[in-house]
């Protein structure tokens, strides 16, 4: 089973996240902040994370940096407001392999994570 | 209380207890409530209170607010409450970002849908669906479930040989997949595609009857109207706000016209240079102290016809010869006389302009004394205009204050004590008064 980390500081969204990816077959964890996610991404090595860029305590940017160092091999898709593209877009160049912005497209959301979630299968 | 129904709650209670009810709903969804007529109530066939029943007459109500998101709110949380599915949503349209994002949204945890966090643009199957109006090929309503659509894919025959039409089914039923919802329903508002509601399962699993599947239809149809409302509200407050500024801008070129023309009478008389100016000034101070009574309330703009009559009280020396206006020793009997048919003159130049009729009022009445021995009509006491009193105050402190050829400059203290001397005589007392306090506040000072 592929495993998802959900990080973003608003429990609704983790909460509709991790049961909308339940349903499609993930093992699904959540965390609400940078700290959180890392201490998880230790614990749990998820293959995929989604990570929010707005968070408090550490934010998603940090938290990258950090678990790329843990394991370069972790997929990171992030997630940001609209406004906040161009960072998101400099995320890419930090080892982010995706970045898709709020409010999104349902289906689109589930295409990408599917997607990232069929190469980790195939490569194992 | 009659007791028509045995062991039932009578409809008086029922009203009392619809209305208690409603009250709190809308301190929720921080709302107003416009009472709504018991008697309308009172003719409905089925005593029981219900959701229904509610949320119909409550947003009735709600229609004519200014904010149509209020009653969006107000639905989904009456539903969500009431009708007990596992979530409900209402997606509308946002201009700024050109798509459908959630007004508001309710459920269980992990079921609801964050408030935000979704958005569905025209490209969106299930969006072109009820936009292109396929849905009412398939329900009557408009109202789409989603056993309905996987129904019609698989048996109607005129959607298997449509192509395109079946293709767009079967991404609306995934659209749908991916919401959770059970009943989709369209809210149109000028021929367009406004919002969608999205209902999730019942708790109790049991299908929604086709009753209330009609009532989510109706109750679409209501914001539809609420959002035709507030459209309404806007326009019509643009155009009143227009009509105000173009009001404005017909005032600010009235006033200054007004004040060109009385720097044409001014320029005639050098040794009353800046008098009219200052006469409106000193009025408007004295005014200020007088705002507030029942004379000045009795005008329509008070303010405003104060300052216009102010700048035309000598709109009438343009009649008054420049030989009489220069002169410089004493005036004759004569030319004294010609000098006074000024504010008859000035009311007859403003009379015409019957937007101007009171200010030709108070124009002709400007030399009228408190005791009835001024002119020209010899009128006294409360039958002279208030602001002709008033103007007569202020002309006069100008007049004793400023350079004028046949009287030497004195100084504010005498003048103020003419002016008190003259307190019933010639002057209105109150206005005197007036005058007092706004000297006292040194609104009079002379700057010009």
């Amino acid at each position: 089973m592929v495993r998802l980390l959900v990080v973003d500081d608003e429990a609704d969204i983790c909460d509709f996240v991790k049961k909308f990816f339940k349903e499609r077959n993930f093992d699904v964890e959540i965390a609400y902040d940078g700290k959180e996610a890392i201490k998880k991404v230790e614990s749990r090595k998820p293959h995929i994370v989604l990570l929010d860029i707005k968070m408090p305590v550490m934010d998603g940017a940090e938290a990258l940096k950090a678990i790329r160092h843990i394991d370069s091999n972790i997929k990171v898709i992030m997630v940001t407001a609209v406004e906040d593209v161009e960072l998101a877009e400099e995320m890419k160049s930090h080892g982010a392999i995706e970045y898709i912005t709020k409010p999104l497209l349902l289906e689109q959301l589930e295409r990408i994570v599917l997607t990232v979630a069929e190469q980790i299968k195939m490569a194992a | 209380m009659a007791e028509e129904n045995n062991g039932k709650m009578s409809r008086g209670d029922n009203w009392l207890k619809l209305q208690d009810w409603i009250v709190e709903k809308m301190k929720n969804c921080d709302g107003a409530l416009i009472p709504m007529d018991p008697e309308n109530i009172k003719q409905r066939e089925e005593p029981e209170l219900d959701y229904q029943f509610f949320l119909e007459n409550a947003s009735r109500t709600m229609i004519r607010f200014k904010r149509p998101e209020r009653l969006i709110r107000m639905i989904v949380r009456v539903l969500d409450e009431q009708v007990k599915v596992t979530h409900t949503a209402m997606l509308m349209y946002a201009k700024e970002k050109d798509s459908f994002v959630l007004l508001d949204s309710k459920g269980a945890e992990g079921t609801k849908i964050p408030v935000g966090f979704i958005r569905m643009t025209f490209d969106n199957p299930l969006v072109r669906l009820f936009h292109e109006r396929h849905n009412y090929k398939i329900s009557e309503t408009g109202a789409i479930g989603y056993k309905e659509l996987l129904d019609v894919l698989q048996r109607d025959e005129d959607v298997k040989n449509d192509e395109e039409l079946a293709e767009l089914i079967g991404l609306s039923i995934k659209q749908m997949e991916l919401l959770k919802a059970t009943i989709c329903v369209p809210i149109y508002y000028k021929k367009g595609l406004r919002g969608v509601f999205v209902l999730g399962k019942k708790l109790s699993n049991v299908k929604f009857s086709r009753q209330e599947i009609s009532f989510f239809t109706t109750l679409a149809n209501d914001v539809a109207m609420a959002l035709s409302n507030a459209e309404l509200i806007q326009d019509l407050q643009e155009k009143i706000f227009e009509v105000h500024s173009l009001y404005e801008r017909e005032h600010r070129i009235f006033i200054h016209t007004s004040i060109s023309l009385a720097a044409a009478i001014d320029a005639r008389d050098p040794y009353t240079h800046g008098h009219t100016e200052r006469v409106t000034r000193y009025a408007l101070a004295i005014a200020e102290e007088l705002e507030d009574l029942p004379e000045a309330n009795a005008y329509r703009n008070f303010r405003e016809t104060l300052h216009i009559a102010g700048l035309l009280h000598d709109v009438g020396k343009i009649g008054v010869p420049d030989s009489i206006l220069n002169k410089k020793s004493q005036l004759t009997n004569d030319e004294y006389e010609k000098v006074k048919e000024h504010s008859v003159t000035g009311a007859a130049i403003l009379y015409p302009i019957r937007e101007l009729g009171d200010i030709a009022r108070e124009v002709r009445a400007h030399h009228e004394r408190f005791d009835g021995n001024g002119y020209p009509d010899g009128l006294k006491g409360e039958k002279i205009p208030f602001i002709a009193r008033i103007i007569a105050v202020a002309d006069t402190f100008d007049a004793i204050t400023s350079d004028r050829p046949y009287r030497q400059k004195k100084m504010a203290e005498i003048a103020i004590q003419i002016i008190k001397d003259n307190s019933g005589t010639q002057f209105d007392p109150i206005v005197v008064s007036a005058f007092l306090l706004a000297y006292r506040k040194g609104k009079l000072a002379n700057s010009v």
